[in-house]
């Protein structure tokens, strides 16, 4: 039986529409080949996977059915007479499941592996045509890249750059190959890299070190001009001629040879490069800053801290608070961290690297609703269990604390004393974890991430890159208790006293916007927050 | 300071280890016990029942589990045994396998070839590698209590084409998994 005959028996068995003759087949099938039970086993696990994947769809989509579809996982357990004494604990199981989850995957999960040929290295006002999600720092696979629009730069592994302007398409090859199907590229080729091949439809390039320029155009033309160094040109069904510095060579598409016509400001250069991706980050920031002055006078903000570095402050360590009207008791202090670059050459971010390293903040005795935190972060690394965003010095009932945890999922908390129990140091503690959204592939970069809570419904809402990554409501959720900061910090947790153990949590990387709130952003607002603040 | 942490925290109910434990386990092995019994029963209605039941027996004999010994594969024993006294009381239809095909499918699918949090993961990604269209519509049809009659009829395509689709889309999600897994395999 064919595969796709055996695939639509299958698949006419998991609908439930099955006709008795179909199924002789299927079972005669199933009797006599090994193969075929391999593939039914594949077919039925996937149809649970994609149940599964569904419901968890549901849930995110509808938000006050949370609680009930997540105990219907379990809820036939509780339901079951015997069972009764289970329901007491059923919301820990939700913590501790993905609580126990997570050392596991850390533990089995295989080296990390890397099919990539470059990264891209810079891109100013870039759009991708096969590529969308594609962002600087990432590596590219093997195959096509089409620059639809702005500039690029990419580095393939082996050393060689490149240069992309609007109309380049590509082929990554490996790292020591690529073919330029149209448009025009500038490669440069540092020693380690000599020997890089360039390839185009009717010439093949060698680079012997250092720079040249390449025009492919739609005509079947090519043209190539040595800016410095020596390159090989092997023109189709001709003799290689070595190129030198000024030299050029076109090969037209009747396929005679000439010498280029193309002056070389005519191809992508670096300064050029430089020049438009300065102007395009000088266009971002001031949209980003002539939005934020708007913004600061929300009168939901009650902490706006936008890292501006303040040159005449001697100190060095003043954090300001923006938010309208000024409140100089809720600025910050920075703690060991240090001053650096930020989303944008002109912006300044902190930097935390040091277990001290944090940045102390009192946000007053008044107790909130609702609230939301939001911020520009970039993660350098997970190096410790918890990683944190922003603590409360302590964990007393309605203080929220904000932070990733190791495996890379964001991680909300807020605690409030068990009802009826009389020891008041136990709590139930109330965490919400987003889906893992950092991992290797996505730190060192700039990420917008934000929280929102809401006492009444219940909800905390996580969002990465002003996009809703998750929304529950704990089990132990109770309408109205107030919620409250105080002394807290950004960066790290808890002001040790005297001679007291305390665990380290402080955050790997750079923070350089942070926002409360006192009431819960609606979506379009995050996103709001996530498109003035982008930074390409 | 007060911890945070979830395992510092004591449980409203103070349940005692034993509930703890099981459940943990339970909630662990959860998805492979689904797909063992999707691969045994003809309808989600029957894998619901025979899941509710192999764990409250599971839950019986708890004390009777060596911890430390592989709760997965004690786990789909039960199951097995509860889904063979399920499928007694099924009326034959063209989905109740015969006794034969049966007892092959049984013995051989509770092995494991990947464990089941990197199929998920793979499943995850090739999900997203499928247009928006084509992902809503196999996870519409997906969706516990989904008709899948209503669902052609709303996509403006005959069922017949619609079974075709959903099929190729299975098809190629399962290639894209094998794929999937087969490069992350490669150290």
């Amino acid at each position: 039986m064919s595969n796709d005959a055996l695939h639509r028996l299958i698949a006419a068995w998991l609908d439930g529409r099955i006709t008795a003759e179909d199924s002789a087949a299927l079972q005669e099938t199933l009797r006599t080949s090994p193969e075929a039970r391999g593939e039914f086993r594949r077919w039925t696990q996937l149809d649970a996977a994609l149940r599964e994947q569904a419901e968890r769809g549901v849930e995110a989509a509808v938000a006050e059915k949370i609680v009930p579809v997540r105990f219907r996982t379990l809820g036939w357990l509780a339901a079951a007479a015997s069972f009764a004494a289970l329901l007491g604990i059923s919301a820990l199981w939700m913590h501790d499941r993905r609580h126990v989850a997570a050392p596991q995957l850390a533990h089995q999960a295989p080296e990390q592996t890397n099919t990539g040929c470059a990264i891209l290295t810079r891109a100013t006002d870039a759009e991708f045509a096969d590529a969308t999600g594609l962002r600087v720092g990432d590596t590219i696979r093997p195959g096509a890249l089409r620059l639809t629009r702005g500039a690029a730069q990419i580095e393939f592994f082996s050393g060689a750059s490149m240069i992309l302007q609007a109309g380049a398409s590509l082929e990554l090859v490996s790292p020591w190959e690529a073919v330029c199907r149209a448009g025009k590229v500038t490669v440069r080729v540092p020693p380690p890299a000599q020997g890089f091949k360039l390839r185009t439809a009717g010439m093949d390039l060698v680079d012997l070190g250092t720079e040249f320029g390449v025009n492919a155009d739609a005509g079947g033309a090519t043209e190539v001009h040595v800016f410095e160094g020596k390159v090989e040109a092997h023109p189709e069904n001709a003799a290689m001629q070595l190129l030198s510095t000024g030299q050029s060579l076109r090969r037209a598409g009747d396929h005679t040879l000439s010498p280029g016509q193309a002056k070389p400001e005519d191809f992508p250069s670096i300064e050029g490069l430089n020049a438009i991706s300065a102007s395009h980050a000088q266009a971002r920031y001031d949209a980003w800053w002539q939005y934020v002055q708007k913004e600061n006078s929300d009168p939901r903000l009650i902490g706006c801290f936008l890292f501006k570095h303040w040159r005449d402050d001697r100190w060095d360590r003043f954090i300001n608070n923006f938010a309208e009207p000024r409140v100089t008791s809720r600025s910050g202090g920075a703690v060991g961290a240090r001053w650096t670059e930020g989303r944008w050459p002109m912006k300044d971010a902190l930097e935390f690297k040091s277990p001290g390293d944090r940045v102390r903040v009192n946000l007053g005795q008044e107790t909130y609703s609702a609230i939301t935190l939001a911020a520009w972060v970039r993660v350098d690394g997970l190096d410790r269990k918890y990683n944190a965003l922003l603590l409360t010095d302590g964990y007393d009932p309605g203080n929220p604390h904000w932070q990733i945890y190791e495996d890379g999922r964001l991680m909300f908390s807020v605690a409030y004393p068990i009802p009826g129990e009389l020891d008041a140091k136990k709590k139930n503690n109330q965490i919400y974890y987003s889906p893992p959204v950092f991992d290797l592939t996505n730190q060192r970069r700039w990420h917008h991430i934000a929280v929102t809570y809401d006492n009444q419904s219940g909800a905390a809402v996580q969002y990465l890159d002003g996009r809703e990554i998750s929304r529950e409501v704990s089990p132990f959720h109770q309408p109205g208790r107030p919620l409250h900061f105080g002394f807290c910090e950004i960066g790290n947790w808890g002001l040790p006293t005297q001679g007291h153990q305390f665990p380290i949590r402080n955050f790997n990387g750079r923070i350089d916007e942070f926002l409360i709130y006192q009431a819960a952003l609606t979506p379009a607002e995050i996103h709001e927050l996530f498109e003035s603040g982008k930074p390409e | 300071m007060t911890a945070d942490e979830p395992e510092n925290l004591s449980p409203a109910g103070g349940p005692d280890a034993g509930y703890e434990a099981f459940v943990r386990l339970l909630v662990e092995h959860e998805p492979r016990l689904r797909a063992y019994l999707r691969g045994l029963l003809p309808t989600w209605a029957d894998v619901e029942e025979v899941m509710q039941n192999a764990s409250l027996v599971a839950w019986r004999k708890f004390s009777e589990f060596q911890q430390d010994t592989n709760f997965g594969g004690w786990l789909l024993t039960i199951a097995r045994f509860e889904a063979l006294k399920h499928r007694r009381n099924m009326a034959r239809s063209p989905l109740v396998f015969s006794d034969d095909v049966w007892d092959l499918l049984a013995s051989e699918s509770s092995a494991e070839a990947d464990p089941a949090h990197r199929r998920r993961e793979a499943l995850e990604k090739c999900l997203g590698k499928l247009p928006g269209a084509q992902r809503e519509l196999v996870l519409q049809a997906h969706t516990p209590g989904a008709r899948l009659k209503e669902i052609a009829r709303q996509s403006g395509s005959s069922e017949q084409a619609f079974y075709k689709t959903i099929q190729r889309l299975r098809a190629a999600l399962l290639e894209c998994i094998s794929r999937t897994l087969a490069q992350e395999g490669q150290a």
